[in-house]
């Protein structure tokens, strides 16, 4: 029986090619990806414990595991006096220590890196750390960069390095080397200059040591010296060997790699799903093809299983041929991955390519075990083949396949009635991130509503498109025709690319819909053209802040990142019960984090506990002619008894209503006087008062502000927490004299570069204060949404490859049947070109249905989803992004029609009339 | 195209319509060549029903391929009216079928997703032309297909099959219809009445029509049979009768 199976495989190979890539291609990503990420991991742990091995000790602060919900405390660094004893102990040979603190650094424009600083850092004595590129500083003239931060900022070795002192003063170092910290979370996102150590004290004063290295004495192990140093530096220490820091480190890193892997295996399941539906439709077609010699086994003697076993082992050869063949490819792919994509995300390969045992046979199992399972259908249908069908010829009526049946009707409508339901039910529910797994469960329900229904579907949507293309031509005519004569493989092959249509279109809705809602709130509640801030400090101002300090490299550094922080941050938040929005700007983010600290006491922090923007600041600005208007936020924060904060607004030089504002809930913001105030919902709704209602604020000098509540606005919009005139914050807080943040709005008519030009020119002497502007961080935040589209459909790219090899592999199987036929109209008169004509429409018509699907199915979902995650979304429908898939989806079934067209329009009429 | 209502004199031969000389067909095997037609010189005549005999592998389909300029000849020329057919390119070989030849072969004459009415009108709609209503309800008349032309050709017999692919053939009145095994699939009931009307046609319609069988009864309904063997004409009988035909076919079977 084998024997005959393969013999039967070897005649028909070339039925398989198609479906060999499908499953080829699947597995290539399969296996690339595992390849990829293998390397990846490879090279950072080597790159990791590189640096790490090359000492034997490494001693860190540490500090107090917090109790309840204090903060932890920052960890205390350790003294010179510390690194002292460390060198004196005798299984110490050498130790250094690592000088730290924070400095700015300025850009070749002069202003300052970073929504925070970066980090200032100096090697005293033996380190694990050692430049990349250059030398390290050796004297008060040079000057070395972290490499993510040279990238940053685009300086090279031997230029010019501008750095403030603690005195704000300008010094000039001569750039000598660059410094690779690899993905050390300490530096990888603030970045770091380094210094000589004699110059840091110089520069920012720095005393205390961030972390110790050191080399072990002759004859003494690494744990020794560990135990040692430990001893030596007592409970404020936390001391591992190289070789445990190393694998510490690596384990974080391959956390990020794991990600990846992850993200990327989910993009290649699609691609196989999909290349399963192929191969589904393939031995569909075959095994029908094939009834009469299927017949014909069972009539020399074969039982229904050896067919049923035949089939299946065709369809385990093809898979093992095809997931061998895609190992290969994805090995291949793997490895330019490794080495293209490998730099682009900071890494350095210069490990050789690892290929695990794991990659190879996963890549083969997921092949092989597809193709089988998607062959076991077809594979029962072949068994059903009565063995008198061998002496049937073949009617013309070969391939009309019989209605649909009422009960499959019934069921995919059934299908759509629930999924319908649930985006409905998702639609009056609380927003919670659970909305999107009811989305995402209502989603495949309505695919399966789309399977079970796709012959029909096909039918209605062939017969509506069909009305005018039948009159465009005979081959049009012939094409509508044609394509309905197997709905069910027609609907399986248009199915395949549906998958592909549905996630991009859906994809693309939330990421237009998302852009929208961006834009808007960009527009409404930040109604400024520019937003000057202080550059964040990472130094504790009174011992408070230090949590927000250290959210803020985590939510970004730049606006961009600020940006989608606070998208983030509201989508993830949703109904807000803690009373605490999500502001997206780094000054809320710290506010919410010391008004944390403020815990229980009824007290008023100290002002200014944050940066400012210094008054010179506002007055420059304010002389620019190009410049309209110019207005600060003032904010200070009480604490509450609940151990909540409140943070206390006031818009110095603005009208609450105009030109800051939000989405009023309740009340008027119109006319907001002294006396009165305005809540976001959340603290209306915790301090449970309304409209006319009393609102008591603690003042600095211990009198309680009792103020009329005038409206209640939205949450996470621009007017959020209290928001009180000036006068009274002035009256509560005399402490706070300055903004801490500036809003500039361009004066009418005036030159956008021109308003650019007046901004920087007012803060020239302030190198620290970051310009925002409205039309940059939209900009930004566009490109980031951008790449992530891009990036997203490039992964799934493959699976409508995968999708389009399927319909060609399904229209040439269909030419073959129908060979006869094509023959018939040549002797007709029926033209060459319009025979090719004939098949190419056939195949757009099953492209554009197969996108149609999809593309109406990834707006609807797209849209449920999208609204599922973020507040007052604002739908927008991706006309461009449509209009292209549309194309594509033209041209996909131009391309798949080309060489069965090409095929059955060579075939030799008199040739095709003999054979039956 | 003048139609004639009196049988035409046999004294006065009508001019032919089609001409072949010289025909000859060779197919490369590999190591030996097969002389399918190994020189053909035969015609038709406008109005005449010919039936073209012999024994399998006689080159009787090869000869009427060749005819209709559905395949090609290695040498010799065929003439269609003024049309010399043998060397011309495929397109213009497309044009002349689709405006000048009608088809009838003997199974798969249909195109199973048409209507049996869009597959009478088919030629007729890939060569945009219009279709003369009065002939097509003759046709549909005399064929007996009024009730059936909404019907997709999985729902006809065999016979009524064999007559939507007649009356496509007809309706046009192309110069000469070729007909290959028309009646080779039917019960003989069926097949009476398919080749009757054949018959009726080339009178009635003065329908030129060359028709390649093996059955003696059926070419017993030609005017003219010709015989082929090994690629070579080797009889001719006028006026047939189904004992006569098969007198000469196992004739020549025997030599």
């Amino acid at each position: 029986m084998l024997r005959t199976t393969l013999a039967g495989l070897r005649l028909h190979k070339s039925r398989y090619v198609t479906t060999v890539l499908a499953i080829l291609l699947g597995v290539m990503f399969v296996s690339g990806t595992m390849v990829f990420a293998d390397t990846l991991n490879a090279n950072y742990e080597e790159s990791v414990m590189g640096s790490a091995t090359s000492v034997d000790a490494i001693a860190e602060p540490t500090m107090e595991e917090p109790e309840g919900p204090e903060p932890p405390e920052e960890p205390v660094p350790f003294t010179g006096e510390q690194l002292d004893e460390v060198r004196a102990l005798p299984e110490v040979a050498e130790a250094g220590g690592i000088l730290e603190d924070q400095t700015v650094l300025l850009d070749a424009d002069g202003r300052a890196v970073g929504f925070v600083p970066p980090a200032a850092v100096a090697l005293d004595g033996t380190s694990r750390l050692s430049a990349d590129e250059g030398e390290l500083p050796s004297n008060g003239d040079e000057i070395a960069l972290a490499t993510s931060t040279a990238e940053q900022t685009g300086f090279a070795v031997g230029d010019t390095v501008t750095v403030l002192d603690s005195e704000q003063d300008k010094r000039e170092f001569t750039l000598t080397g660059l410094v690779e910290f690899g993905v050390d979370p300490t530096y990888s996102s603030r970045g770091a200059v380094i210094f000589d150590p004699a110059t840091i004290r110089e520069m920012t004063g720095a005393e205390g040591y961030g972390e110790i290295d050191v080399l072990a004495a002759e004859g003494h192990t690494p744990e020794e010296v560990a135990d040692a140093v430990a001893a030596a530096l007592g409970s404020g220490a936390e001391v591992q060997t190289g070789e445990e820091y190393g694998l510490e480190l690596a384990e974080n890193v391959g956390g990020q790699t794991e990600m990846l892997r992850v993200a990327l295996l989910l993009f290649a399941l699609i691609a196989m799903f999909v290349a399963g539906i192929v191969i589904y439709n393939t031995f569909a077609i075959l095994i029908a093809q094939r009834q009469r010699e299927m017949a014909l086994l069972r009539c020399v003697g074969a039982k229904r299983g050896q067919v049923f076993r035949s089939v299946l082992a065709e369809s385990m050869v093809v898979g093992l041929v095809a997931s061998a063949l895609g190992v290969l490819a994805g090995v291949g792919v793997g490895m330019a991955g490794a080495r293209f994509g490998g730099p682009m995300m900071g890494v350095e390969t210069s490990v050789s390519v690892v290929i695990t045992p794991t990659a190879v046979l996963v890549g083969m199992a997921i092949g092989t075990v597809v193709t089988v399972f998607s062959a076991l259908v077809p594979a029962t249908r072949a068994t059903r083949v009565a063995p008198l069908a061998a002496l049937r010829t073949s009617a013309t009526a070969a391939g009309l396949e019989k209605g649909t049946g009422w009960i499959r009707v019934v069921f995919g409508l059934l299908a759509f009635a629930v999924s319908a339901g649930l985006v409905a039910l998702s639609r009056t529910m609380e927003m919670s991130p659970y909305l999107l797994f009811i989305v995402t469960g209502a989603a495949l329900i309505a695919f399966v509503g789309v399977v079970v229904l796709g012959p029909l579907l096909v039918r209605g949507i062939v017969r509506l498109v069909g009305v005018p293309l039948r009159k465009v031509g005979v081959p049009s005519m012939l094409a509508v025709d044609n394509s309905t004569r197997s709905p069910r493989r027609a609907a399986t092959a248009m199915i395949a690319l549906t998958v592909g249509a549905t996630l991009i279109t859906g994809y693309s809705v939330i990421s237009s819909s998302t852009e929208a809602t961006m834009t808007r709130m960009l527009e409404e509640q930040f109604p400024v053209d520019y937003q000057i801030t202080p550059q964040f400090s990472m130094e504790e101002p009174e011992e408070s802040g230090s949590e927000g300090a250290e959210e803020a490299p985590a939510e970004g550094t730049e606006g961009t990142e600020a940006a989608a922080g606070q998208h983030e941050g509201a989508a993830a938040s949703g109904e807000n019960t803690e009373g605490e929005p999500a502001e997206g700007d780094a000054a809320g983010e710290t506010g919410a984090g010391s008004a944390e600290q403020g815990g229980g006491a009824e007290e008023v922090s100290d002002a200014p506990e944050f940066p400012t923007v210094p008054d010179e600041v506002r007055v420059a600005l304010e002389s620019q002619p190009d410049l309209g208007q110019v207005f600060g936020q003032s904010s200070a924060f009480v604490g509450q008894d609940d151990g909540g904060g409140l943070p206390v607004y006031t818009y110095p030089g603005a009208e609450v209503g105009v030109d800051v504002t939000s989405d009023v809930v309740e009340g008027e913001l119109t006319g907001f006087d002294p006396g009165e105030v305005v809540l976001a919902q959340s603290y209306a709704d915790d301090a449970g008062v309304g409209i006319g209602d009393t609102f008591t604020i603690s003042s600095e000098n211990g009198e309680d502000l009792s103020l009329e509540v005038v409206a209640v606005v939205e949450d996470m919009q621009m007017l959020s927490g209290v928001t009180v005139t000036e006068e009274d914050f002035t009256r509560a807080f005399p402490g706070v004299d300055e903004a801490e943040m500036l809003f500039v709005r361009a004066a009418e008519g005036a030159d956008p570069a021109e308003v650019r030009d007046a901004v920087y020119t007012a803060v020239e002497d302030h190198p620290t204060m970051q310009v925002g502007s409205a039309a940059e961080m939209k900009n930004q935040f566009t490109q980031m949404l951008d790449i992530a589209f891009y990036t997203i459909a490039a992964m799934l790219g493959l699976a409508i490859i995968i999708a389009v090899f399927g319909i060609s592999n399904t229209m040439a199987l269909s030419v073959l049947e129908r060979t006869r036929e094509s023959a018939l109209l040549r002797a007709l008169g029926l033209a060459r070109g319009q025979l090719r004509r004939m098949l190419s429409v056939e195949a757009v018509l099953l492209c554009l249905i197969g996108a149609g699907i999809g593309i109406a199915l990834g707006v609807l979902f797209g849209w449920a989803a999208g609204a599922a995650v973020l507040p007052n979304m604002i739908f927008a429908i991706p006309s461009v992004q449509i209009a292209v898939f549309i194309v594509i989806a033209v041209l996909a079934g131009l391309l798949a029609s080309v060489l069965p067209a090409r095929r059955a329009a060579s075939t030799s009429i008199t040739g095709a009339l003999a054979s039956e | 195209m003048t139609e004639s209502t009196v049988k035409p004199d046999p004294t006065v031969t009508p001019p032919p319509v089609v001409v072949a000389r010289g025909l000859t067909k060779t197919y490369d095997t590999g190591d030996n060549q097969v002389h399918a037609l190994a020189g053909v010189d035969v015609e038709f005549h406008r109005g005449a029903f010919t039936a073209i005999m012999g024994p399998s592998g006689s080159g009787k389909s090869t000869l009427m391929h060749c005819l209709a300029g559905l395949d090609v000849a290695t040498s010799g020329t065929v003439h269609l009216g003024r049309t010399q057919i043998t060397g011309l390119r495929d397109a213009e070989l497309t044009l002349l079928r689709r405006d000048r030849i009608g088809f009838i072969f003997q199974s798969f004459n249909l195109l199973p997703m048409l209507t049996a009415e869009q597959n009478i009108l088919l030629p007729s709609q890939i060569a945009r032309r219009g279709v003369d209503k009065q002939r097509f309800d003759h046709i549909i008349d005399v064929v007996g297909l009024r009730e059936r032309l909404h019907h997709l050709p999985a729902k006809l017999s065999g016979g009524q099959q064999q007559r939507v692919a007649v009356a496509r053939a007809l309706l046009n009145a192309p110069e000469v219809v070729y007909a290959d095994e028309p009646t080779g699939n039917l019960d003989s009931r069926s097949g009476a009445e398919v080749l009757a009307f054949l018959r009726d046609s080339a009178r009635d319609l003065n329908q030129t029509i060359v028709m390649v069988t093996h059955d003696p009864v059926a070419a017993s309904y030609a005017d003219r049979v010709v015989f082929l063997r090994d690629g070579r004409l080797v009889d001719e009988v006028t006026e047939p009768t189904a004992e006569l035909v098969s007198a000469r076919l196992l004739k020549l079977e025997e030599a």
